[in-house]
């Protein structure tokens, strides 16, 4: 709960600092403050969809040796994990896009409200892909406490780092444009600024397809690190606590 | 074929000291002594198909450091391991399907739920046909008497119920290799003689390969003909038990009762080493080769004899020689 409003408390920050920011002026990085303000809720409405806590678990049982219980039996870890993971945060998911729909609500007014069938159907792809590129990221940092006991560290850092490039912040267009293209190779954009950016009809519709594209890359990728790092690390792990 | 292949298999462990305090935590942070602990050394051994062997060893020995690669948690450091003939470490499903390891003081129940409920998670996992379900469910529950207890949560059984359960759950699939960890352990002796019993039919009439591994030696002489002794990684004895005690039970004891006023402990001194003494009962510890000729010139004496017991020395004695030499 705490959280959670966190959460909001740092989207109306956010609308507050640009608010003061725009004082007069009428357009930063390509956006009014109309634009911004929607662009700031629906990225949130995004990022609440995709988000995850799934790193702490997978650290947890590997910490405390109750992955040796998954290691005997005829299934899959990683599959066991990930069912479990999206019953689990259905519900806090649900939470979370309800009190970012709220905020929308809030800012009714401000909210510039877009629909395009074709536009919509890629938002859609795109943060299911993102979601599934955060469960399997959120799973690698996870597999880290095979090597170090405490991984909340370096979750934080990536999730300053994700935020950052993802356009969590501010929109990366008001980047130099090394940046941008940095993080559109990234995988991080897609969960915030590319699917709001959409909505806003300020990116181009094949930008977002190339996007989908990247976005299926990098979950092969993530896929191939985890079976090689997955493999390495059962073959240090202690199954301590048993 | 033997079920389980052991060549020399060993096992190192990596760990750091870290000095106590806040400095100490500084320090380690530049630089760790890295240190490495040999659980297991170069060990070998094969058990037959059937079987049912203790595994002996204090704490540290290395037990269950083997039976975690024997299951396929840990990888070994050196040598090999195969079970069934299969490798543990590759985790084949195949593989997985045909042992279970249940451990003492590890649960795999849920907790929140009935044990039933954990009971049917297995049936999934395992694949088990519904029909095979029944039959080995009803099978268990019946041997266990546990019939009213299934639909609890858990986690207010007793311990003695939900190690009943645990074994249940393990055993839902037929494992051709079962591995116990401390059964026992924290039970009281009515709910230890109920599962060593269990263990022991259940060894009889599937033919189930079994290793168990336990700190009382109650259970392992009850249950077990052939022990492996482990002590420091290493493999000190492997062979019959019997022959273990007549190897290292140098001696016999002579419980010897009188009647009448009793006697002196000087009178009974003569005939051997005294472990005992009250003048009604006394123990009295004699070379092996020479108990029946103690027990004649005891019974020949004058002094006033109504029983003699000729004993072996306890197991536990043995044992505790062993890991003290």
């Amino acid at each position: 709960m705490a959280y959670r409003i966190g959460e909001i408390g740092e989207t109306l920050v956010l609308i507050l600092m640009w608010s003061a920011i725009y004082d007069g002026q009428k357009v930063i990085g390509g956006l009014t403050l109309q634009e911004m303000i929607t662009y700031i809720l629906i990225g949130n409405f995004f990022n609440a969809i995709i988000r995850n806590f799934l790193s702490s678990v997978v650290a947890r049982d590997i910490k405390d040796g109750r992955l040796s219980m998954f290691l005997v039996k005829p299934m899959s870890y990683f599959n066991y994990i990930l069912s479990q993971e999206i019953g689990r945060i259905s519900l806090a998911t649900m939470m979370s896009v309800l009190s970012s729909a709220l905020v929308i609500v809030f800012f009714i007014d401000t909210f510039i409200w877009s629909f395009d069938i074709a536009y919509f159907l890629v938002i859609i792809a795109m943060v299911i892909l993102a979601f599934i590129t955060e469960l399997l990221l959120s799973y690698l940092i996870g597999l880290i406490a095979f090597w170090t006991d405490e991984v909340d560290g370096i979750y934080a850092t990536i999730d300053r780092i994700k935020k950052f490039f993802s356009g969590g912040y501010f929109p990366i267009n008001i980047l130099p444009l090394m940046f941008v293209q940095i993080s559109f190779a990234l995988p991080f954009s897609y969960s915030f600024f590319v699917p709001a950016q959409l909505y806003l009809k300020k990116l181009d519709l094949s930008v977002g397809l190339k996007g989908l594209l990247i976005q299926i890359v990098w979950i092969a990728i993530l896929y191939g690190i985890i079976k090689v790092v997955w493999n390495r690390g059962l073959k240090r792990y202690e199954g301590v606590g048993i | 074929m033997a079920d389980i292949e052991v060549k020399n298999l060993s096992r190192t462990y990596e760990y750091y000291r870290k000095q106590q305090g806040l400095l100490g935590s500084l320090k380690s942070l530049f630089y760790r002594e890295k240190l490495f602990a040999e659980a297991v050394k170069n060990i070998s051994f094969s058990i037959e198909s059937g079987e049912l062997i203790g595994f002996l060893g204090p704490n540290g020995a290395g037990k269950t450091t083997t039976l975690k690669m024997l299951s396929g948690i840990l990888h070994p450091t050196g040598g090999q391991v195969k079970v069934l003939g299969h490798i543990p470490t590759e985790r084949e499903k195949k593989y997985q399907k045909q042992f279970a390891l249940v451990m003492g003081h590890k649960n795999q129940l849920i907790q929140d739920l009935p044990a039933i409920e954990t009971f049917i998670v297995n049936k999934e996992i395992y694949e088990i046909s519904d029909k095979e379900f029944e039959e080995n469910l009803n099978e268990l529950v019946e041997l266990f008497g546990i019939k009213d207890i299934l639909d609890i949560q858990v986690r207010k059984l007793s311990l003695g119920q939900r190690m009943k359960c645990e074994l249940v759950a393990a055993l839902l699939h037929k494992p051709k290799v079962l591995f116990l960890d401390e059964p026992t352990i924290g039970l009281d002796v009515v709910a230890q003689k109920n599962i060593r019993d269990f263990i022991k039919k259940y060894n009889r009439e599937k033919k189930t390969t079994i290793i168990l591994t336990s700190h009382y030696m109650e259970d392992i002489k009850e249950l077990c003909e052939r022990v492996i002794i482990i002590n420091l990684g290493k493999i000190i004895y492997d062979g019959k038990l019997d022959d273990l005690i007549k190897k290292y039970a140098t001696h016999k004891l002579l419980k010897v009762v009188f009647n009448g006023n009793g006697v002196q402990q000087e009178e009974v001194e003569r005939f051997g080493e005294i472990d005992e003494f009250n003048p009604y009962i006394c123990t009295i510890k004699t070379k092996r080769n020479e108990a029946k000729n103690t027990a004649i010139a005891l019974l020949s004496s004058n002094l006033p004899v109504d029983d003699i017991i000729i004993d072996e020395i306890d197991v536990d004695d043995v044992i505790r020689q062993i890991f003290n030499s």
